[in-house]
């Protein structure tokens, strides 16, 4: 009766705010989104006007990832023949190649939309991805820095390769991404937190050093990074322990891992954690 | 010779661990509670991570973390293993040779364990795994036939009926506790799930005990 109908409405927004939220945060649940999407989609359809092609375009992309070509097919289908000749379906087809493994057809559709659009970043990004898929790295970074002096500001695009540089093993060039990405988002605790792990890891007196600093950089910006505050600890411990450094130096830093490990054993206790972090100083 | 066995716990753990980040590549420790001497036995795992493999700290802090735990419950770090983003390359990166490195030198006949993104499908029939062991300095691939994985059926649909149950989500690693740490990195809940599913003849799921080879 009307209980029921009030009901099945409000699952209807529900299902659509769901939906709405991860397209905006950009979260690739995708198995979630294909559950709640392809329901959506087969039992609501009509009730969504139109923002159906925004979520067959959504759902589209989350069938890909859990390896669902009937639904991909579907949606793109649908996308093609109200946008035909559009240069976002065709990426998304590409996209659909890319899934199947068919490369070299996914890197002819992408060719094909630079063609009519070379500014088109999202087509040159799939190319990118393609090499990436493959093992290519170093083909991937050689076209990543190409990209990225035509289009500087793509943080998107620096922090790809920041972590392609790290794969590599070249953590100088990783950590010049990561400077890149400190200065245009200077409150990014995360980004902080990276450098400083590629600075502890590059080793040397100097690099740990710098490598604090940034852990207590990340943790001012966000005290519960709980990485960062190991990092604090590790580093400042380690510095502590080096023969070369001064008797000033080596008080500072045995200062900072007392605080930080005091820190530490706090939020372990606080949250009644089960595994118990033994820190001794 | 150098017999390794892996425990049904230890193998649907790792599987696990790679299933979960499907596209990350993932890494962790392989602990063994039998005594040192004689053949391997993988009685257990610790995932750890699924981001910036090679990045020292947080790995540094894992394995003291792991080291103290396994004090504690009279376990011993005996491998490592790896499952790779790009499926169609399974072999060891430099990050996993230094991992293994560091393993073997508190452990004799250290192993290194690949997970084969590739073949990890329910068409295969044998487990995903290529495992290598220290001869000199380098490591170089085991003999299968010196690999042992007791009730592999009943391990491969246990591993099966999890991801189906969506309750691979229950496994934390490493990783996984930083971001929340009041999540548990030593799996008690998961092990407990998997427990449950081993058949009663099987309840030894964590020891070992040398049966015929599975792997060919």
């Amino acid at each position: 009766g009307f209980d029921n109908w009030n009901v099945l409405i409000i699952v209807f927004t529900e299902m659509r705010d769901k939906l709405r939220k991860w397209r905006e945060d950009n979260h690739r649940n995708s198995e979630q989104i294909v559950d709640v999407g392809e329901e959506l989609i087969n039992e609501h359809a009509s009730k969504l006007g139109d923002d159906i092609w925004i979520i067959y375009e959504q759902v589209m992309i989350a069938a890909l990832d859990c390896s669902r070509d009937d639904l991909a097919w579907t949606c793109l289908q649908e996308l093609k023949r109200q946008f035909p000749g559009s240069q976002r379906v065709k990426r998304l087809a590409g996209m659909r190649l890319e899934a199947l493994e068919k490369y070299e057809d996914a890197s002819k559709q992408y060719d094909s939309i630079l063609q009519d659009d070379p500014t088109n970043t999202a087509a040159r990004k799939r190319k990118i991805s393609i090499l990436k898929a493959q093992g290519k790295s170093a083909e991937a970074i050689r076209e990543l820095n190409e990209y990225l002096e035509q289009f500087v500001g793509d943080q998107e695009a620096w922090h790809e390769l920041s972590e392609l540089y790290i794969n590599e093993h070249d953590y100088g060039k990783a950590a010049f991404c990561l400077e890149e990405l400190m200065m245009t988002n200077p409150h990014n605790h995360l980004y902080c937190e990276q450098y400083a792990e590629v600075k502890y890891t590059q080793g040397g007196l100097e690099n740990l050093e710098l490598s604090r600093k940034y852990f207590a950089q990340a943790l001012k910006l966000n005290n519960r990074n709980m990485r960062a505050l190991f990092g604090l600890y590790m580093s400042a411990s380690h510095i502590a322990a080096c023969p070369k450094v001064n008797a000033t130096v080596k008080k500072a830093n045995v200062r900072y891992a007392a605080w930080a490990t005091n820190q530490i054993n706090r939020a372990y206790q606080v949250s009644h954690a089960m595994c118990c972090v033994l820190l001794k100083q | 010779m150098g017999e390794v066995e892996l425990s049904c716990l230890a193998y649907v753990k790792m599987y696990l661990h790679a299933c979960l980040f499907p596209r990350c590549s993932v890494n962790g420790l392989l602990l063994s509670s039998s005594p040192a001497g004689g053949a391997v036995c993988v009685t257990d795992c610790v995932p750890l991570l699924h981001t910036h493999l090679p990045l020292a700290p947080i790995t540094q802090l894992a394995l003291t973390q792991v080291d103290v735990w396994c004090a504690q419950t009279q376990q011993r770090i005996v491998g490592y293993y790896q499952a790779n983003a790009c499926v169609s390359d399974s072999s060891p990166t430099p990050c996993a040779l230094k991992i293994a490195d560091k393993i073997a030198e508190q452990c004799n006949n250290a192993v290194l364990l690949m997970i084969d993104g590739g073949k990890m499908s329910p068409d295969y029939r044998v487990p995903p795994i290529v495992m290598y062991e220290r001869k000199d300095t380098r490591w170089t691939l085991k003999d299968k036939h010196t690999i042992m994985l007791r009730q592999w059926e009943e391990t491969r649909d246990i591993a099966s009926q999890l991801l189906d149950s969506g309750d691979h989500s229950l496994l934390v690693d490493f990783d996984s506790h930083l971001d929340d740490i009041t999540r548990d990195w030593t799996n008690q809940k998961l092990n407990a799930k998997i427990a449950e599913l081993a058949s009663p003849a099987n309840d030894n799921l964590g020891v070992c005990q040398l049966g015929n080879p599975v792997l060919r």
